[in-house]
């Protein structure tokens, strides 16, 4: 009997621990809370796209499972660490470029690929970066099969 | 143990029957299942009688075939010779065509037109939507186009093609693709997603004079453009606030204004017909769902938006059906997407095609949607529930929209 109560309890457990990073409409227990102010994009001169040249990536992409754009801890510890290094490395420009998998509908990657974009760019203002020297792109999956086919976002460093 | 060989036996003859199904079950892909029940009889459609009477000229004859062909095609007639309720005919010389249609009832002549574009094939079409317009009120596709996306070349570019699936023509050429096209209402004009600056920008493109124009080169992405009602307006996706949100913008006077109130990704407008609201995907956490904001008439004016219960979690691609009484869109069930079509506001919904289709586009008069099914257009009949694969092997065919 016990174990029978136990079981649907250690289920909802999970599942509350798991909906933290997967941005589910289920209750989570660290709540990933939404910015007070979304900053507006700077203009966009001076910033090259990677497709017209070959950009170097700041650090690792960083990967989003599902259809989810909200930041994971691994996602903040990578974009701390680049962020602490921004001002001693002489305050580059970054773009952040959104890529999705080939399976999801054209206009809807699009939007997804360019809101993870903008939610790093957001935790990277918020690590101190400045907003002016941060754009973003969201190709979906327009810039395949030449760039990535997964669902991330790249920091190109200009 | 003589009497198990008849059932050995037996059992290897329905083996060697069953074999061609087994092979033929293999080689088929997975989505293309076959049909569980048998077709029943064919749906037979409303159709009105129309006499094709006689054409005098050089080239009548073949012109008053070629729009009998033209006619047929459209299922919207029986042509006959006598009994019709209207009598078409005409004369045609070098290509050039007259049309007289006439009711038989009265003997009221409908119009008289002379189509003087070049080529007589060109001319027939006009004649045969006038003739379907003035008869039954709905607009012929004989003229129509579609447009849409293929990789063919390497990279994406917009094409476009006729409802048959000929005709194909190349639209764009830009070094890093072209997407997300749409029709102007008129079919004069596509406005469609570019990455020719290495970001997505909007431009519009005039089909006949062959100028270019950008709409919007802001920060971040634009994208998703479509076109209003009356043409004058276009909604589009625009991220430069922070969040991609969808605008309204005004072409003649180069003005925009924010619609959505979203901290989601929003994408894929599309207006009702009565240009006051416009319906778009958005996902707020838990997958895209659809919303619907009023269109101020002025800036400043309040308006609603709410969520449309369109019966789906995943839902993705909408757009209003000419009268606006239907919204056809893409739900996820399970990996594949499928094409649903659901009464607006309320009412039910009916899975058109599953199996990977996708990205629904209604016909201007109603009773056809096309979509894409694994790189595959298709034209889906929606009166009588058969389709019709347009176009094939042309690339991987992506975000068909028919002119409205």
């Amino acid at each position: 009997m016990m174990r029978r109560a136990f079981f649907p309890l250690l289920s909802s457990v999970a599942a509350a621990l798991c909906s933290c990073s997967s941005n589910s409409g289920a209750p989570a227990v660290f709540q990933t809370s939404q910015p007070d102010i979304v900053f507006a994009l700077g203009s966009r001169e001076g910033f090259v796209s990677p497709l017209n040249a070959s950009l170097k990536p700041a650090c690792p992409a960083l990967e989003f499972r599902g259809t989810s754009y909200a930041l994971t801890g691994a996602h903040r510890r990578a974009l701390a660490q680049l962020a602490k290094g921004w001002s001693e490395g002489g305050k580059p420009k970054y773009v952040l470029a959104g890529y999705t998998p080939p399976e999801m509908t054209e206009d809807y990657a699009r939007a997804l690929s360019e809101r993870r974009a903008l939610a790093v760019r957001q935790a990277l203002i918020e690590q101190g970066i400045e907003a002016a020297s941060l754009q973003t792109v969201g190709f979906g999956q327009d810039s395949a099969p030449s760039g990535p086919t997964t669902g991330v976002v790249v920091i190109y460093k200009q | 143990m003589t009497g198990r060989r008849p059932v050995l036996k037996a059992l290897l003859w329905l083996l060697l029957l069953l074999q061609p199904a087994l092979v033929h079950a293999v080689t088929l892909p997975a989505w293309l299942k076959l049909p569980s029940k048998p077709a029943g009889p064919p749906v037979k459609l409303p159709q009105r009688k129309l006499n094709l009477g006689e054409f005098t000229g050089a080239t009548g004859a073949s012109a008053r075939k070629a729009l009998g062909a033209e006619l047929t095609n459209s299922r919207e007639f029986v042509i006959t010779q006598e009994g019709g309720e209207y009598t078409v005919s005409g004369s045609s010389v070098g290509g050039r065509v007259t049309g007289k249609l006439v009711r038989v009832a009265d003997g009221k002549q409908v119009f008289e037109r002379t189509y003087a574009a070049p080529g007589l094939d060109e001319n027939l079409r006009i004649l045969s939507d006038d003739i379907i317009f003035a008869v039954t009120g709905k607009p012929g596709l004989a003229t129509s186009r579609i447009v849409f996306v293929s990789d063919r070349s390497g990279s994406k570019q917009i094409y476009m093609c006729d409802t048959q699936g000929k005709d194909v023509q190349q639209v764009t050429r830009h070094p890093h693709g072209a997407v997300s096209p749409t029709l102007s209402p008129d079919g004069g004009q596509i406005a469609y997603t570019t990455y020719r600056v290495g970001f997505p920008i909007v431009q519009i493109l005039d089909l006949g004079m062959g100028w270019e124009r950008t709409v919007t080169d802001t920060p971040g992405s634009s994208f998703g453009a479509a076109f209003s009602p009356d043409g004058q307006r276009l909604a589009l996706v625009m991220s430069f606030l922070g969040n991609p949100e969808i605008f309204v913008t005004d072409l003649s006077t180069n003005t925009a204004g924010c619609i959505s109130d979203t901290v989601g990704a929003a994408s894929s407008p599309t207006w009702h017909p009565d240009g006051k609201q416009v319906m778009f995907s958005d996902d707020r956490g838990d997958g895209p769902k659809l919303y619907v904001a009023e269109v101020p008439e002025k800036a400043g004016a309040s308006s609603r938006l709410f969520l449309w219960r369109a019966g789906h979690s995943f839902c993705t691609d909408p757009e209003f059906s000419p009268d606006g009484h239907h919204v056809a869109f893409t739900v996820r069930k399970g990996r594949e997407t499928a094409v649903v079509v659901r009464d607006y506001p309320v009412g039910s919904s009916t899975v058109i095609q599953a199996d990977g289709a996708q990205h629904p586009s209604w016909s201007p008069n109603g009773r056809y949607l096309c979509y894409v099914q694994h790189g595959t257009l298709y034209v889906h009949d929606l009166r009588t529930a058969q389709r019709r694969a347009v176009l094939t092997q042309y690339g991987t065919i992506s975000e068909p929209r028919w002119m409205r």
